[in-house]
């Protein structure tokens, strides 16, 4: 499916898509959990989904899965719209939505081998092998005789995405696949994730970790207060982001003044200020400085990161506001 | 893949610790019975009715304890595997799973229709099976007296046994429609439970009154007792015919409401 096919002359490049959402929105009864929603999931691509807490990450997953009806909108998954085309996409859809769900007095395998019976693509005398092969992928062949319910947080989330990866899928949709997991567990999530990749699998991933987002994926999509904010490509949304020079110095103002005159923009910031590079360049800047007589300590070079992006597109706002970080992710410059 | 889903479904209720603690519990009625009967021994005055026919006539416990149960203990089981079948799940938040596996929401209704069947048959047959068994041992037994105090040979006795089978179970499954209804609108399996009990009981009170008479025809309660027909000889159609129409509605509501809830739901 490509975007081209309904739509009228549009200037977009016409992309494949995994998936894609019109104007979604999702109400419980007075609470607007997700509004306006546009989502373009391009094929192959490895779309990292960022969002503070209650952003609605986890609805716009469900709706993308028919779990949830959305309120307004429309959902195209794999070419098909949903409601009605969910028998034909889902199949080549494997998900881990908010936390594994698995029946506590069954072990591990046989809670996998009761999925593995729902799962239409997957002929009956080869369930027993793909069972094997999802649990010794997700390291969990070990353990797969014990009970669900002596399982630690891990092993329950590994069991998930074992159950998600049943099948080669076109799609494998992730909602915080590394919630509860240690290092060598989102070290594999990672692998796991780029050996989908390289399989030509679109993967849609939500996370808290930024550091792992922008480590393994290809697109971002940030979530506040149920709308997306910014949607692209990582290395484009990065470098719109621009780069910036952090000066320390104890000579801010005449810092500031000597700026102002070379028509570069600067801002006072914690010992020193920061300069954006956007129309000159860090030697010019420190130039500048100099010859004004500014003693300088340090000077560094700050390229955005997908921290800084995601603080500067959900953090201002709630800054401003007075509202409490506890709704807000400790993003900030490292 | 309808018979897989099925096939993993039975399995899957077989194996849950409940289950086999709840079958064993079934099991235990005919044995009480017998052996109490037994214990009581000749010329005593049994309780009237069924009752009054069971001395030496061991055929009719699994009847008699069939009979006995679906006043309280069927409904019990048939509403615990409805709860579990759909609440259960989605407290588990195993439900989310075979939805995006994906299952349909109305096949997943009727495979959990198709489980709640399944294991109420096999559960009224153990229980008839372990009823025949202590019954004779317990009671012996020469063919099968009648209410009508005829008496059947013990092939006649058996198919009397299998109908009534039959009969008692489609009164469970039907309550457990009812209760796969109440089970797609909440995550609680004990609240499912709950309102499905009580549901049981207050029908039995208010078929006490007759004031109320009105209502009678509607409750699956008034039901039960004309069951018992299949124990007269001949058989008289009537009230047990009434008796399976009713049940009949209820199974088509329960559903109807079930797939209208589950179609609808945000899981
Ligand atoms: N079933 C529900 N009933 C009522 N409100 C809901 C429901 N599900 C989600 N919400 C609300 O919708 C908003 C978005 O929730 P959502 O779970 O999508 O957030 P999220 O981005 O996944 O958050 P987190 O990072 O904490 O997982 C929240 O305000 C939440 O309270
Ligand atoms: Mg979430």
């Amino acid at each position: 499916m490509t975007t081209s096919t309904s739509a009228p002359v549009t200037t977009e490049k016409a992309t494949v898509v995994a998936a894609r959402t019109k104007g979604l929105r999702k109400e419980y009864g007075s609470t607007v959990a997700v509004d306006r929603v546009d989502l373009e999931l391009p094929e192959g691509a490895v779309l990292g989904m960022l969002g503070p807490n209650g952003s609605g990450k986890t609805t716009t997953i469900r709706m993308l899965l028919g779990l949830v009806r959305p309120t307004q909108g429309e959902i195209e998954l794999l070419g098909k719209p949903l409601p009605d085309g969910a028998e034909q996409a889902l199949p080549h859809v494997g998900a881990l939505v908010e936390g594994p769900g698995f029946h506590p007095f069954l072990s591990g395998r046989e809670n996998l081998i009761r999925c593995a019976a729902f799962e239409p693509l997957l002929e009956k005398r080869n369930i027993k092998q793909a069972v094997e092969d999802a649990l010794e992928r997700v390291g969990l062949a070990q353990a797969a005789h014990r009970r669900y319910r002596g399982y630690s947080l891990g092993m329950k989330q590994r069991l998930g995405l074992a159950a998600a990866l049943l099948v080669p899928r076109k799609l494998v949709v992730l909602d915080e696949p590394t919630n509860g997991l240690d290092p060598a567990g989102t070290r594999e999530i990672r692998k796991i994730i780029a050996e989908l990749h390289a399989a030509g699998s679109t993967v849609l991933v939500s996370s808290h970790l930024l550091s792992e987002v922008e480590a393994t994926c290809t697109h971002v999509a940030v979530l506040h207060r149920g709308t997306v904010v910014a949607q692209g490509e990582l290395t484009e949304l990065l470098q719109a982001g621009g780069s910036a020079l952090q000066v320390i110095t104890p000579d801010v103002e005449i810092a500031l003044s000597a700026l102002r005159s070379a028509k570069i923009s600067g801002r006072p910031l914690g010992d020193g200020l920061r300069v954006e590079l956007a129309g000159t360049s860090a030697p010019q800047v420190i130039e500048t400085l100099v010859k004004a007589g500014v003693g300088i300590y340090e000077a560094t070079r700050w390229k955005t990161g997908l921290e800084e992006l995601f603080a500067r597109l959900t953090e201002a706002e709630e800054a401003e506001r007075g509202m409490s970080a506890v709704d807000t992710l400790d993003g900030g410059p490292r | 893949m309808i018979t897989r889903q099925f096939g993993s479904e039975v399995r899957w209720m077989l194996r849950r610790p409940r289950t086999i603690i709840g079958l064993f519990g079934l099991v235990l009625v005919p044995i009480i019975i017998s052996f109490g009967i037994w214990t009581a021994g000749e010329g005593s005055d049994g309780p009237p009715g069924l009752g009054a026919i069971l001395q030496g006539n061991g055929m009719v416990v699994p009847i008699f304890t069939l009979f006995l149960s679906l006043n309280l203990l069927l409904p019990l089981v048939a509403s615990i595997w409805a709860a579990d079948g759909l609440a259960g799940e989605a407290q588990h938040g195993t439900l989310r799973g075979l939805l995006v596996a994906p299952v349909s929401r109305v096949r997943l209704l009727f495979v959990k229709l198709f489980g709640l069947t399944a294991m109420s048959l096999f559960a009224v047959t153990l229980m008839a099976v372990v009823g025949i068994i202590a019954g004779t041992a317990f009671l012996g037994t020469n063919g099968m007296m009648t209410l009508s105090g005829t008496t059947l040979t013990t092939g006649e006795g058996l198919l009397r046994i299998a109908l009534f089978i039959i009969l008692v179970t489609f009164q469970m499954v039907s309550i457990g429609a009812v209760a796969l209804a109440v089970s797609a609108t909440t995550e609680h399996p004990l609240v499912v439970q709950a309102a499905t009990m009580t549901t049981i009981i207050v029908f039995q009170v208010l078929g006490q009154f007759s004031s109320l008479d009105w209502l009678h025809p509607f409750l699956i309660t008034t039901g039960f007792p004309g069951l018992i027909d299949v124990m007269r000889d001949p058989i008289p159609t009537g009230q047990i015919w009434d008796s399976t129409l009713l049940a009949g509605c209820y199974l088509l509501i329960g559903t109807g409401l079930a797939a209208m809830r589950l179609i609808t739901k945000d899981s």
